[in-house]
Protein backbone atom coordinates (compact mmCIF):
# COMPACT_ATOMS: atom_id res chain seq x y z
CA UNK A 1 0.00 0.00 0.00
CA UNK A 2 1.09 3.51 -0.72
CA UNK A 3 0.80 6.47 1.56
CA UNK A 4 -2.61 7.41 0.22
CA UNK A 5 -4.30 5.42 3.01
CA UNK A 6 -3.44 8.17 5.47
CA UNK A 7 -5.89 10.35 3.58
CA UNK A 8 -8.31 7.77 4.94
CA UNK A 9 -11.21 7.75 2.54
CA UNK A 10 -13.30 4.78 3.65
CA UNK A 11 -15.01 2.85 0.85
CA UNK A 12 -12.45 4.06 -1.67
CA UNK A 13 -9.48 1.98 -0.59
CA UNK A 14 -9.26 -1.70 0.21
CA UNK A 15 -8.29 -0.89 3.78
CA UNK A 16 -11.14 1.57 4.11
CA UNK A 17 -13.59 -0.95 2.73
CA UNK A 18 -12.51 -3.71 5.11
CA UNK A 19 -12.48 -1.33 8.07
CA UNK A 20 -16.04 -0.28 7.29
CA UNK A 21 -17.04 -3.93 6.96
CA UNK A 22 -15.32 -4.83 10.23
CA UNK A 23 -16.83 -1.93 12.19
CA UNK A 24 -20.32 -2.58 10.79
CA UNK A 25 -20.09 -6.27 11.67
CA UNK A 26 -18.80 -5.92 15.21
CA UNK A 27 -21.02 -2.87 15.76
CA UNK A 28 -24.13 -4.84 14.80
CA UNK A 29 -23.08 -7.83 16.90
CA UNK A 30 -22.55 -5.70 20.00
CA UNK A 31 -25.74 -3.71 19.40
CA UNK A 32 -27.68 -7.00 19.24
CA UNK A 33 -25.79 -8.28 22.27
CA UNK A 34 -27.13 -5.33 24.24
CA UNK A 35 -30.59 -5.14 22.69
CA UNK A 36 -31.50 -8.82 23.20
CA UNK A 37 -30.88 -9.10 26.97
CA UNK A 38 -32.41 -5.67 27.63
CA UNK A 39 -35.49 -6.51 25.55
CA UNK A 40 -35.88 -9.82 27.40
CA UNK A 41 -35.39 -8.03 30.72
CA UNK A 42 -38.05 -5.43 30.03
CA UNK A 43 -40.61 -7.72 28.37
CA UNK A 44 -43.57 -8.08 30.78
CA UNK A 45 -44.03 -11.58 32.12
CA UNK A 46 -47.40 -12.70 33.37
CA UNK A 47 -46.06 -15.01 36.01
CA UNK A 48 -49.32 -15.19 37.92
CA UNK A 49 -51.27 -16.77 35.10
CA UNK A 50 -48.89 -19.29 33.63
CA UNK A 51 -48.26 -22.43 35.57
CA UNK A 52 -51.32 -22.24 37.79
CA UNK A 53 -53.41 -23.82 35.04
CA UNK A 54 -56.64 -22.80 36.80
CA UNK A 55 -59.05 -21.57 34.16
CA UNK A 56 -61.98 -21.38 36.55
CA UNK A 57 -62.61 -19.34 39.66
CA UNK A 58 -64.79 -20.11 42.69
CA UNK A 59 -66.50 -17.30 44.57
CA UNK A 60 -68.54 -18.03 47.74
CA UNK A 61 -72.22 -17.25 47.21
CA UNK A 62 -72.20 -15.31 50.47
CA UNK A 63 -69.81 -12.85 48.81
CA UNK A 64 -72.43 -11.94 46.21
CA UNK A 65 -75.63 -10.84 47.95
CA UNK A 66 -78.78 -10.63 45.81
CA UNK A 67 -78.88 -7.38 43.89
CA UNK A 68 -75.23 -6.54 44.47
CA UNK A 69 -72.18 -6.94 42.25
CA UNK A 70 -68.85 -8.47 43.21
CA UNK A 71 -65.71 -7.34 41.34
CA UNK A 72 -62.90 -9.90 41.13
CA UNK A 73 -59.73 -10.59 39.14
CA UNK A 74 -60.10 -13.58 36.84
CA UNK A 75 -57.22 -14.77 34.64
CA UNK A 76 -55.40 -11.52 35.31
CA UNK A 77 -58.28 -9.35 34.14
CA UNK A 78 -61.24 -7.75 35.89
CA UNK A 79 -64.50 -9.67 36.10
CA UNK A 80 -67.79 -8.94 37.83
CA UNK A 81 -70.32 -11.38 39.28
CA UNK A 82 -73.84 -10.13 39.78
CA UNK A 83 -77.05 -11.81 41.06
CA UNK A 84 -80.01 -9.66 40.05
CA UNK A 85 -82.39 -12.22 41.63
CA UNK A 86 -82.36 -15.69 43.23
CA UNK A 87 -82.42 -17.58 39.92
CA UNK A 88 -79.92 -15.61 37.92
CA UNK A 89 -76.15 -15.51 38.34
CA UNK A 90 -74.20 -13.60 35.73
CA UNK A 91 -70.48 -13.07 35.30
CA UNK A 92 -69.10 -10.66 32.75
CA UNK A 93 -66.17 -8.46 31.93
CA UNK A 94 -66.66 -4.96 33.38
CA UNK A 95 -64.25 -3.47 30.85
CA UNK A 96 -66.30 -0.98 28.83
CA UNK A 97 -66.26 -1.83 25.12
CA UNK A 98 -65.96 1.87 24.29
CA UNK A 99 -62.55 2.89 25.68
CA UNK A 100 -61.81 0.38 28.41
CA UNK A 101 -62.92 1.99 31.68
CA UNK A 102 -64.34 -0.26 34.41
CA UNK A 103 -68.12 0.01 34.55
CA UNK A 104 -69.91 0.57 37.86
CA UNK A 105 -72.92 -1.48 39.04
CA UNK A 106 -75.96 0.66 39.80
CA UNK A 107 -78.07 -1.31 42.22
CA UNK A 108 -81.24 0.73 41.98
CA UNK A 109 -81.35 0.86 38.18
CA UNK A 110 -80.03 -2.72 37.83
CA UNK A 111 -77.63 -1.66 35.11
CA UNK A 112 -73.93 -1.01 34.55
CA UNK A 113 -72.81 2.56 33.98
CA UNK A 114 -69.44 3.53 32.60
CA UNK A 115 -68.08 6.56 34.54
CA UNK A 116 -65.93 7.73 31.64
CA UNK A 117 -68.43 8.52 28.88
CA UNK A 118 -71.76 7.36 30.25
CA UNK A 119 -72.13 4.06 28.41
CA UNK A 120 -74.94 1.93 29.88
CA UNK A 121 -75.33 -1.86 29.87
CA UNK A 122 -78.09 -4.06 31.24
CA UNK A 123 -77.42 -6.89 33.68
CA UNK A 124 -76.62 -9.31 30.82
CA UNK A 125 -74.15 -6.90 29.26
CA UNK A 126 -76.30 -5.64 26.36
CA UNK A 127 -75.81 -1.99 25.43
CA UNK A 128 -78.63 0.24 26.68
CA UNK A 129 -77.20 3.57 25.58
CA UNK A 130 -74.17 5.73 25.19
CA UNK A 131 -71.11 5.25 22.99
CA UNK A 132 -70.19 1.52 23.54
CA UNK A 133 -70.29 -0.34 20.21
CA UNK A 134 -70.58 -3.91 21.57
CA UNK A 135 -72.12 -5.68 24.57
CA UNK A 136 -69.89 -6.66 27.49
CA UNK A 137 -68.29 -10.14 27.04
CA UNK A 138 -69.75 -12.72 29.40
CA UNK A 139 -68.26 -15.69 31.27
CA UNK A 140 -69.97 -19.04 31.81
CA UNK A 141 -71.30 -19.39 35.34
CA UNK A 142 -72.50 -22.44 37.23
CA UNK A 143 -73.51 -23.03 40.83
CA UNK A 144 -71.61 -25.58 42.88
CA UNK A 145 -72.84 -26.03 46.44
CA UNK A 146 -72.21 -22.64 48.02
CA UNK A 147 -70.02 -21.33 45.24
CA UNK A 148 -70.37 -19.55 41.94
CA UNK A 149 -67.93 -21.05 39.45
CA UNK A 150 -66.96 -18.86 36.52
CA UNK A 151 -65.00 -19.90 33.46
CA UNK A 152 -64.15 -18.51 30.07
CA UNK A 153 -66.90 -18.60 27.47
CA UNK B 1 -26.22 25.24 0.83
CA UNK B 2 -25.58 22.97 -2.13
CA UNK B 3 -22.43 20.96 -1.71
CA UNK B 4 -21.93 17.56 -3.31
CA UNK B 5 -19.60 16.07 -0.72
CA UNK B 6 -19.41 16.77 2.97
CA UNK B 7 -15.94 16.35 4.46
CA UNK B 8 -15.96 15.27 8.10
CA UNK B 9 -12.52 14.23 9.21
CA UNK B 10 -11.66 11.14 7.16
CA UNK B 11 -15.26 10.68 6.00
CA UNK B 12 -16.72 11.86 2.73
CA UNK B 13 -20.50 11.95 2.97
CA UNK B 14 -22.36 11.95 -0.36
CA UNK B 15 -25.92 11.16 0.80
CA UNK B 16 -28.04 14.21 -0.09
CA UNK B 17 -30.44 13.89 2.87
CA UNK B 18 -27.61 13.47 5.37
CA UNK B 19 -25.84 16.54 3.91
CA UNK B 20 -29.00 18.67 4.09
CA UNK B 21 -29.73 17.59 7.69
CA UNK B 22 -26.16 18.28 8.73
CA UNK B 23 -26.08 21.62 6.89
CA UNK B 24 -29.30 22.69 8.60
CA UNK B 25 -27.73 22.02 12.01
CA UNK B 26 -24.46 23.62 10.92
CA UNK B 27 -26.13 26.82 9.70
CA UNK B 28 -27.88 27.28 13.04
CA UNK B 29 -25.39 25.96 15.58
CA UNK B 30 -22.01 25.82 13.81
CA UNK B 31 -21.82 22.06 14.34
CA UNK B 32 -19.09 21.42 11.76
CA UNK B 33 -16.62 23.62 13.59
CA UNK B 34 -17.24 21.75 16.85
CA UNK B 35 -17.05 18.32 15.23
CA UNK B 36 -13.84 19.22 13.39
CA UNK B 37 -12.11 20.89 16.33
CA UNK B 38 -13.23 18.62 19.15
CA UNK B 39 -13.40 15.24 17.42
CA UNK B 40 -11.43 14.88 14.19
CA UNK B 41 -8.76 17.54 14.58
CA UNK B 42 -8.43 17.04 18.33
CA UNK B 43 -4.84 16.15 19.10
CA UNK B 44 -4.34 13.63 21.88
CA UNK B 45 -0.96 14.26 23.55
CA UNK B 46 1.54 11.52 22.76
CA UNK B 47 2.55 10.99 26.40
CA UNK B 48 -0.88 9.70 27.40
CA UNK B 49 -0.92 5.99 28.11
CA UNK B 50 -2.64 3.21 30.00
CA UNK B 51 -2.68 5.00 33.36
CA UNK B 52 -4.26 8.09 31.84
CA UNK B 53 -7.42 6.18 30.96
CA UNK B 54 -8.86 5.63 34.42
CA UNK B 55 -10.74 8.92 34.69
CA UNK B 56 -12.50 8.06 31.45
CA UNK B 57 -13.13 4.50 32.63
CA UNK B 58 -14.68 5.87 35.83
CA UNK B 59 -16.91 8.10 33.69
CA UNK B 60 -17.90 5.14 31.54
CA UNK B 61 -18.76 3.17 34.69
CA UNK B 62 -20.90 6.05 35.95
CA UNK B 63 -22.90 5.97 32.71
CA UNK B 64 -23.21 2.20 33.00
CA UNK B 65 -24.37 2.52 36.62
CA UNK B 66 -27.00 5.07 35.58
CA UNK B 67 -28.35 2.80 32.82
CA UNK B 68 -28.36 -0.45 34.83
CA UNK B 69 -29.84 1.48 37.76
CA UNK B 70 -32.74 2.64 35.61
CA UNK B 71 -33.32 -0.96 34.53
CA UNK B 72 -33.27 -2.18 38.14
CA UNK B 73 -35.85 0.46 39.09
CA UNK B 74 -38.27 -1.18 36.65
CA UNK B 75 -38.70 -4.13 39.06
CA UNK B 76 -37.36 -2.95 42.44
CA UNK B 77 -39.81 -1.78 45.11
CA UNK B 78 -38.40 0.22 48.04
CA UNK B 79 -40.60 -1.15 50.81
CA UNK B 80 -39.38 -3.32 53.67
CA UNK B 81 -41.92 -5.99 52.69
CA UNK B 82 -41.01 -6.16 49.01
CA UNK B 83 -37.43 -4.87 48.67
CA UNK B 84 -35.69 -8.21 49.21
CA UNK B 85 -38.38 -10.17 47.35
CA UNK B 86 -38.09 -7.95 44.26
CA UNK B 87 -34.28 -8.15 44.32
CA UNK B 88 -34.54 -11.96 44.56
CA UNK B 89 -37.02 -11.87 41.68
CA UNK B 90 -34.62 -9.79 39.56
CA UNK B 91 -31.83 -12.30 40.30
CA UNK B 92 -33.83 -15.53 39.83
CA UNK B 93 -36.80 -14.89 37.59
CA UNK B 94 -36.38 -11.86 35.33
CA UNK B 95 -34.46 -12.83 32.16
CA UNK B 96 -30.93 -11.38 32.35
CA UNK B 97 -31.85 -9.79 35.69
CA UNK B 98 -28.69 -11.37 37.14
CA UNK B 99 -26.72 -9.56 34.44
CA UNK B 100 -28.27 -6.17 35.17
CA UNK B 101 -27.94 -6.41 38.94
CA UNK B 102 -24.50 -8.04 38.68
CA UNK B 103 -23.28 -5.22 36.44
CA UNK B 104 -24.67 -2.66 38.87
CA UNK B 105 -23.16 -4.15 42.02
CA UNK B 106 -19.80 -5.08 40.45
CA UNK B 107 -19.75 -1.75 38.63
CA UNK B 108 -20.09 0.13 41.92
CA UNK B 109 -17.07 -1.66 43.39
CA UNK B 110 -15.10 -1.31 40.18
CA UNK B 111 -15.92 2.40 39.95
CA UNK B 112 -14.26 3.07 43.31
CA UNK B 113 -11.21 1.03 42.21
CA UNK B 114 -10.85 2.99 38.96
CA UNK B 115 -11.33 6.30 40.79
CA UNK B 116 -8.55 5.33 43.23
CA UNK B 117 -6.20 4.41 40.36
CA UNK B 118 -7.12 7.70 38.64
CA UNK B 119 -6.31 9.62 41.83
CA UNK B 120 -2.99 7.81 42.37
CA UNK B 121 -2.01 8.62 38.77
CA UNK B 122 -2.96 12.29 39.20
CA UNK B 123 -1.09 12.41 42.51
CA UNK B 124 2.18 10.77 41.50
CA UNK B 125 2.31 12.73 38.23
CA UNK B 126 1.79 15.98 40.14
CA UNK B 127 -1.11 16.92 37.88
CA UNK B 128 -3.04 18.34 40.86
CA UNK B 129 -0.55 21.25 41.01
CA UNK B 130 -1.46 24.77 39.81
CA UNK B 131 -3.41 25.62 37.75
CA UNK B 132 -5.33 22.42 38.38
CA UNK B 133 -5.85 22.55 42.18
CA UNK B 134 -9.52 23.37 41.81
CA UNK B 135 -10.11 20.32 39.64
CA UNK B 136 -8.48 18.17 42.34
CA UNK B 137 -11.02 19.57 44.79
CA UNK B 138 -13.86 18.85 42.37
CA UNK B 139 -12.41 15.34 41.95
CA UNK B 140 -12.42 14.76 45.71
CA UNK B 141 -16.05 15.89 45.74
CA UNK B 142 -16.76 13.26 43.08
CA UNK B 143 -15.01 10.61 45.20
CA UNK B 144 -17.20 11.52 48.19
CA UNK B 145 -20.34 11.52 46.02
CA UNK B 146 -19.44 8.07 44.69
CA UNK B 147 -18.92 6.80 48.24
CA UNK B 148 -22.31 8.28 49.16
CA UNK B 149 -23.88 6.42 46.25
CA UNK B 150 -22.20 3.18 47.36
CA UNK B 151 -23.34 3.64 50.95
CA UNK B 152 -26.99 4.43 50.13
CA UNK B 153 -27.19 1.71 47.46
CA UNK B 154 -25.90 -0.91 49.89
CA UNK B 155 -29.07 -0.79 52.02
CA UNK B 156 -31.52 -1.21 49.15
CA UNK B 157 -31.54 -5.07 48.87
CA UNK B 158 -32.65 -5.09 52.55
CA UNK B 159 -30.60 -8.14 53.52
CA UNK B 160 -29.00 -8.80 56.91
CA UNK B 161 -25.69 -7.58 55.48
CA UNK B 162 -27.32 -4.41 54.14
CA UNK B 163 -29.21 -3.75 57.35
CA UNK B 164 -26.25 -4.16 59.72
CA UNK B 165 -23.91 -2.27 57.43
CA UNK B 166 -26.32 0.64 57.63
CA UNK B 167 -26.56 0.27 61.42
CA UNK B 168 -22.78 0.60 61.62
CA UNK B 169 -22.65 3.31 58.94
CA UNK B 170 -25.18 5.48 60.73
CA UNK B 171 -23.71 4.73 64.16
CA UNK B 172 -20.25 5.93 63.11
CA UNK B 173 -21.10 9.65 62.70
CA UNK B 174 -23.01 9.42 66.00
CA UNK B 175 -19.60 9.33 67.70
CA UNK B 176 -19.00 12.96 66.70
CA UNK B 177 -19.29 15.27 69.69
CA UNK B 178 -22.46 17.39 70.02
CA UNK B 179 -23.81 16.93 66.47
CA UNK B 180 -23.31 13.17 66.06
CA UNK B 181 -26.64 12.07 67.49
CA UNK B 182 -28.51 14.52 65.27
CA UNK B 183 -26.67 13.29 62.16
CA UNK B 184 -27.64 9.72 63.00
CA UNK B 185 -31.24 10.82 63.57
CA UNK B 186 -31.37 12.58 60.18
CA UNK B 187 -29.70 9.70 58.33
CA UNK B 188 -32.09 7.13 59.76
CA UNK B 189 -35.15 9.33 59.58
CA UNK B 190 -35.86 8.37 63.18
CA UNK B 191 -34.30 6.48 66.07
CA UNK B 192 -34.29 3.15 64.28
CA UNK B 193 -33.61 1.83 60.80
CA UNK B 194 -36.90 1.02 59.13
CA UNK B 195 -39.16 1.92 56.24
CA UNK B 196 -38.36 5.64 56.57
CA UNK B 197 -34.63 4.90 56.31
CA UNK B 198 -35.12 2.70 53.25
CA UNK B 199 -37.28 5.32 51.53
CA UNK B 200 -34.84 8.16 52.08
CA UNK B 201 -31.81 6.07 51.12
CA UNK B 202 -33.68 5.08 47.95
CA UNK B 203 -34.53 8.72 47.13
CA UNK B 204 -30.93 9.81 47.76
CA UNK B 205 -29.52 6.88 45.78
CA UNK B 206 -31.66 7.12 42.65
CA UNK B 207 -32.32 10.85 42.39
CA UNK B 208 -30.38 13.28 44.60
CA UNK B 209 -26.82 11.92 44.34
CA UNK B 210 -26.93 10.84 40.66
CA UNK B 211 -28.12 14.29 39.58
CA UNK B 212 -25.49 16.07 41.69
CA UNK B 213 -22.77 13.65 40.57
CA UNK B 214 -23.63 14.12 36.89
CA UNK B 215 -23.44 17.91 37.30
CA UNK B 216 -20.12 17.79 39.13
CA UNK B 217 -18.72 15.42 36.46
CA UNK B 218 -19.69 18.12 33.95
CA UNK B 219 -17.71 20.67 35.99
CA UNK B 220 -14.74 18.27 36.12
CA UNK B 221 -14.75 17.84 32.32
CA UNK B 222 -15.26 21.55 31.57
CA UNK B 223 -12.16 22.34 33.64
CA UNK B 224 -10.12 19.71 31.77
CA UNK B 225 -11.23 21.19 28.44
CA UNK B 226 -10.41 24.75 29.54
CA UNK B 227 -6.99 23.87 30.98
CA UNK B 228 -6.05 21.18 28.50
CA UNK B 229 -4.39 17.86 29.27
CA UNK B 230 -1.40 18.26 31.57
CA UNK B 231 2.01 17.96 29.95
CA UNK B 232 4.40 15.06 30.51
CA UNK B 233 6.27 14.81 33.82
Amino acid sequence: MTKETSAGTPNETRRGFFLTLLFSFFGSVSALGFAYPMGMYLWPRERVLKGTGARTMKIPLSDVPIGEARFVRFLGKPAVVVRPNEQLTIALSPVCTHLGCIVKWREKEKEFLCPCHGGRFDVKGAVLGGPPPYPLPTFITSLEADYVVIKEA
Amino acid sequence: MDIETLHLGPFKIKNKIAIRLFSALDDRLGVKEIVDDEVFEKIVPAHLGFWSCFGGISFFLFISQALTGMLLMVYYQPTIEDAHATVAMIMNEVPFGWLVRGSHSWGSNLMLVTIMIHMVKIYVSGIYKPPRELNWVVGITLLLLTMGLSFTGYLLPWTQLAYWATVVGTETPAALPYVGEYIRYIMRGGEEIGQVTLTRFFAIHVMLLPVITASVIGLHLVQIRRQGIAGPM
